[in-house]
């Protein structure tokens, strides 16, 4: 669990990238995300977390079609690895716990 | 919007930088991905405002994690590389001692000129920067077209009058100081006197400036009538230790006051102050004076030559408004022929401005260009040197070059190499060049006549700050000296290399080197052109004719109401020959300015003038031309009312020839009518270079406190005769220093600023001449060293030496030639446009002046290169064919 430490923006990504399933190219997750976050992404930003993820295992690609909006490009598309839905898993049941524990009074707050 | 999407492409220069940095590898995905996103966008925003999103996002893309690491895709250690380079440059820097000393001695001499450049102008950059409202203080100053030579005069002064007015007028003005200028007087307390000398201020001094008023009110210390503040030093020498607050003093040497009360205590003024001052007396006390003399000051915006008008302006004011409102009100006043133009000089350039009449330093622009100027092509004839040698010497890297690129080694690297080994070179050059620079400080600081008016301006000290500025010299100098080589050994493919020095020879660059050297030839033909012209004129400028006789004449500076016994005691000596009294002594930029009117008032003259007594014109050898000099002095309670002019003064007035205006009437300064008595021929009334009027006019003078008594002697054993006229001053004046100088002697420090510019470029001429010889030196040793299997079978073949020296000289000849057709020419222009255009009078430039540059280089270059050959000839050539 240790070595394979998730970032908050990261973990989006990578639940983003399970729900696009064969959709889950660079371009889509971005507008996906910034859907979800109502905000705007850079490039940039996306690009990163996806290159450190596969490099971390819990993101494998590969290329996909070209079209023409990308200027003949082809895509990349990324899948995520069972290593990663675990990892996803037992984040949430952390959360899960955490969230049981706190006491009343705290939640009411915010 | 285009109906289709498209037609509109990306923008090229963020594209060019994906494809430049981004891995190979994600390169494809993320362009596709950019692509994709500049689509989308183009549905919700402007053209213009995709395009500007996408070079924003490429830029965040820049990132370490998408980035080509320096070393291409596979993973290099550059601290190795580095380290190897490092290595290699020194071995090479030690090893060729001889291409490492000529670099390293001629870079450090112009980087110590860069240096000093430098700090001077950080130093300039420094002025007034104590006061707190500098970026919002400007100075009224008055400039004047087509009084005299079509010319413009532009001072640093204006009148009271428009101070007053824009003081009441205009609301952009937070505050006005009037300074009135020539205050000097001598306090006495407690039997104890000093002279001092400063500016009458208005009460809002330290509203505008910042200067700290140790003691006493800043908001009250100026507004009665005797108010004195007198600086920090000056307190010190009238009053030592005891607290001068309060204190009465007798004022001497001033008809404006006759006791004052110390009411402040004011720092000196730095060295980085445009204004200089010994004592501040309140405005009041001279306005009272005035309603005493009945006297006009205040109320006549012609009296703009005697005071200073200080302005600070509101935040958010409008130079220009507030400008345009000024001549608004001098609408009224200005004549047609010769209007007043008033305009408004930030405080950033009271010191380089150029205003005439400055209140302290001033160093002009011409002068920083001239001195940037030469700074910068100095340094470059340096790295020319780098830039020539390395070129020379590619011959013996190639084999270096051709290993590192057969085993991978990039053109970049090499050329990252070069310019490493450059710097490296310079960095060294630098330490020594600060050492260097600290050995011309004290010399350009001793300089005479570094500032106009003579007052210390520079003490060139060094700070932590100027380091960054040397860091960035380094890089600069560096740089500029290695790219060239860098760039040419880059490009060289190896294969060509290992095929052998005989095609090197098309590579090295010939045709680069030669013009590099004739530029330096040409540099320092110029600059010995320049320094022989300017000694020149220098001279010409001493020996001129000024129109009268300044031999064997002391001048005695008079600081007390003992004119008349002092006259008389020197009358009875027999080795006087006659005294005359003045004002200002003549012919040493000293004389008023003023102006005239036409009885009619129809035509205005601007004139110099000066006082003098009944002699004088006798004693100096003026030549009169028609009518009478003055017979006696001005009686006490007697109205000035007779004038002795010049020609000029005449013909700018239509006066007729002299005699005609012999009796004439005119109003002197526009208030007071005065008859013409005599008629002189013209003379230099200020010096040879300065921008004055030629009209001139003499006014008898009375009795008076501050003046000069002009003593001429017999001129045997004039030490002696000196002895005596001091002690005779001693008797009379126990309190100040006897203060006599040689009227020649006072003429030659009045062209002292010629002088500094002499030296100035006499050294930077001698620099450029180092380094050129150093680099000459380099290249025939180079040269010759190459051909020496040549000179060898000439010489077995039969070719005397001198047969020798001529042909491998002859290259260098013929650059000289060249160089001195190129110098000659501009240097000339330069001298008569910019160096020399000051003088009115100008010295003749013949044949010996114009060619001296030519001939000292052609010795020079001939010796160096004749001294090289001759050694390379007299070797023995069986030793140098052996090797083969």
């Amino acid at each position: 669990m240790k070595k394979s430490r998730l970032g908050e923006f990261q973990e989006l990504i990578l639940m983003t990238v399970i729900v696009l399933q064969e959709e889950a190219y660079g371009m889509e997750i971005q507008r996906d995300l910034e859907v979800r976050l109502n905000e705007r992404l850079s490039v940039g930003a996306i690009q990163t977390a996806l290159k450190r993820m596969e490099e971390k295992g819990f993101l494998t690609s590969e290329w996909g079609e070209a079209t023409q909006k990308r200027g003949g490009k082809r895509k990349r598309i990324y899948q995520a690895t069972p290593y990663a839905q675990r990892v996803l898993r037992e984040m949430k049941d952390i959360r899960a716990q955490l969230w049981n524990a706190m006491p009343e009074l705290g939640m009411s707050k915010t | 919007m285009k109906p289709t999407d498209k037609h509109i492409t990306t923008p090229k220069w963020p594209l060019k930088l994906l494809r430049l940095f981004i891995k190979r590898k994600y390169l494809e995905e993320i362009e596709g991905d950019m692509e994709e996103r500049f689509q989308d966008n183009l549905k919700s925003y402007s053209i213009r405002k995709t395009r500007r999103l996408y070079a924003w996002d490429t830029l965040k893309l820049l990132r370490s994690e998408l980035m080509k690491s320096i070393g291409g895709d596979k993973r290099l250690n550059h601290y190795g590389m580095l380290k190897n380079y490092l290595k290699t440059s020194i071995r090479n820097i030690k090893h060729h001692a001889l291409f490492s000393g000529i670099n390293i001695v001629g870079l450090a001499i112009s980087m110590s000129i860069g240096i000093f450049m430098i700090v001077l102008l950080s130093e300039l950059q420094s002025f007034d920067s104590f006061h707190d409202k500098k970026d919002r203080t400007y100075r009224v100053t008055t400039s004047r077209q087509g009084l005299f030579h079509g010319e413009e005069i532009y001072l640093a002064t204006a009148s009271h009058y428009i101070g007053d007015q824009i003081e009441h007028k205009i609301p952009e003005v937070e505050d006005v100081l009037v300074l009135r200028r020539n205050l000097s007087a001598e306090l006495t307390i407690d039997e104890k006197s000093i002279p001092a000398s400063g500016y009458y201020a208005t009460a809002s001094f330290f509203d505008v400036f910042s200067f700290k008023l140790l003691k006493g009110n800043p908001k009250t210390a100026l507004k009665t009538p005797g108010a004195i503040i007198l600086t920090e030093s000056t307190a010190k020498r009238l009053f030592r230790d005891s607290d001068p607050i309060g204190k009465t003093v007798a004022v001497d040497g001033n008809r404006d006051f006759d006791t004052g009360i110390i009411t402040g205590i004011v720092e000196d003024p730095p060295t980085n102050s445009h204004i200089t001052f010994e004592m501040l007396v309140s405005m009041a006390t001279m306005e009272n004076s005035l309603v005493e003399h009945r006297r006009n000051i205040k109320g006549n915006p012609g009296h703009y030559a005697d005071s200073y008008v200080y302005l600070v302006l509101q935040e958010d004011a409008n130079t220009v408004k507030v400008e345009s409102m000024i001549a608004d009100m001098m609408a009224d006043y200005n004549s047609k022929k010769a209007p007043m133009a008033l305009a408004l000089e930030p405080m950033g350039q009271f010191v380089i401005g150029g205003a005439g009449f400055p209140p302290g330093p001033t160093f002009s622009k011409r002068r920083i260009d001239m001195m940037m100027g030469l700074t910068i092509i100095v340094l470059l004839s340096a790295c020319f040197n780098y830039t020539n040698l390395s070129l020379a010497r590619a011959l013996r890297r190639s084999k270096e070059i051709s290993v590192r690129k057969v085993v991978g080694g990039t053109s970049l690297q090499i050329f990252s190499q070069f310019i490493l080994e450059a710097v490296l070179l310079s960095s060294m050059a630098v330490i020594l060049g600060l050492g260097l620079f600290f050995l011309i400080k004290p010399g350009f600081l001793n300089l005479p006549e570094l500032s106009i008016d003579g007052t210390t301006i520079f003490t060139l000290n060094v700070t932590p700050v100027h380091l960054v500025y040397f860091l960035l010299l380094t890089l600069f100098v560096g740089t500029i000296a290695g790219f060239f080589p860098a760039l040419t050994l880059s490009k060289l493919k190896a294969t060509v290399l290992f095929k052998g020095a005989s095609k090197m020879k098309l590579l090295s660059g010939v045709n680069t080197r030669q013009a590099l050297i004739t530029f330096q030839f040409a540099l320092s033909i110029g600059l010995i052109v320049c320094a022989v012209m300017v000694h020149r004129q220098y001279q010409y400028a001493l020996n001129y004719d000024l129109g009268y006789d300044t031999n064997n004449i002391v001048n005695i500076k008079i600081q007390g109401d003992y004119i008349n016994l002092l006259e008389n005691e020197y009358a009875k000596m027999s080795e006087v020959l006659g005294t005359s009294r003045s004002a200002v002594v003549l012919g040493t930029r000293n004389a008023e300015l003023g102006e005239a009117f036409s009885e009619d008032k129809s035509d205005t003259v601007m004139f110099t003038t000066n006082y003098i007594g009944q002699n004088y014109l006798i004693l100096h050898g003026f030549e009169l031309i028609a009518g009478t000099g003055f017979q006696d002095h001005l009686k006490e309670g007697q109205e000035q009312n007779t004038l002795v002019v010049n020609k000029t003064f005449l013909k700018e007035l239509n006066l007729g020839d002299p005699y005609e205006a012999i009796g004439k009437s005119i109003w002197y300064f526009g208030e007071q009518k005065m008859q013409i008595q005599g008629v002189v021929k013209d003379f230099i009334s200020m010096s040879l270079d300065a921008e004055v009027p030629k009209a001139f006019a003499f006014v008898k003078m009375g009795v008076t406190n501050n003046g000069i008594l002009g003593v001429k002697v017999a001129s045997n054993d004039l030490w002696t005769t000196m002895a005596k006229l001091e002690k005779a001053y001693k008797e009379l004046d126990p309190v100040h220093p006897f203060q006599a100088t040689f009227y020649d002697d006072e003429i030659a420090r009045t062209y002292a600023a010629s002088k500094t510019t002499y030296s100035v470029i006499s050294f930077l001429a001698f620099l450029a001449i180092s380094i050129s010889t150093l680099g000459l030196l380099g290249m025939t040793v180079y040269t010759t060293e190459g051909r020496m299997k040549e000179i060898s079978i000439r010489k077995v073949l039969g070719a005397g030496i001198n047969n020798l020296v001529l042909l491998l000289s002859r290259n260098f000849l013929i650059m000289i030639v060249v160089a001195a057709v190129m110098a000659i020419p501009g240097s000339l222009y330069i001298l008569d446009n910019m160096i020399l255009s000051k003088f009115l009078y100008r010295a003749e430039m013949g044949l010996i002046e114009t060619l001296s540059g030519f001939i000292i280089i052609l010795l020079i270059g001939v010796l160096t290169v004749g001294w090289q050959v001759r050694t390379a000839a007299a070797q023995n050539p069986a030793d140098i064919l052996r090797r083969e």
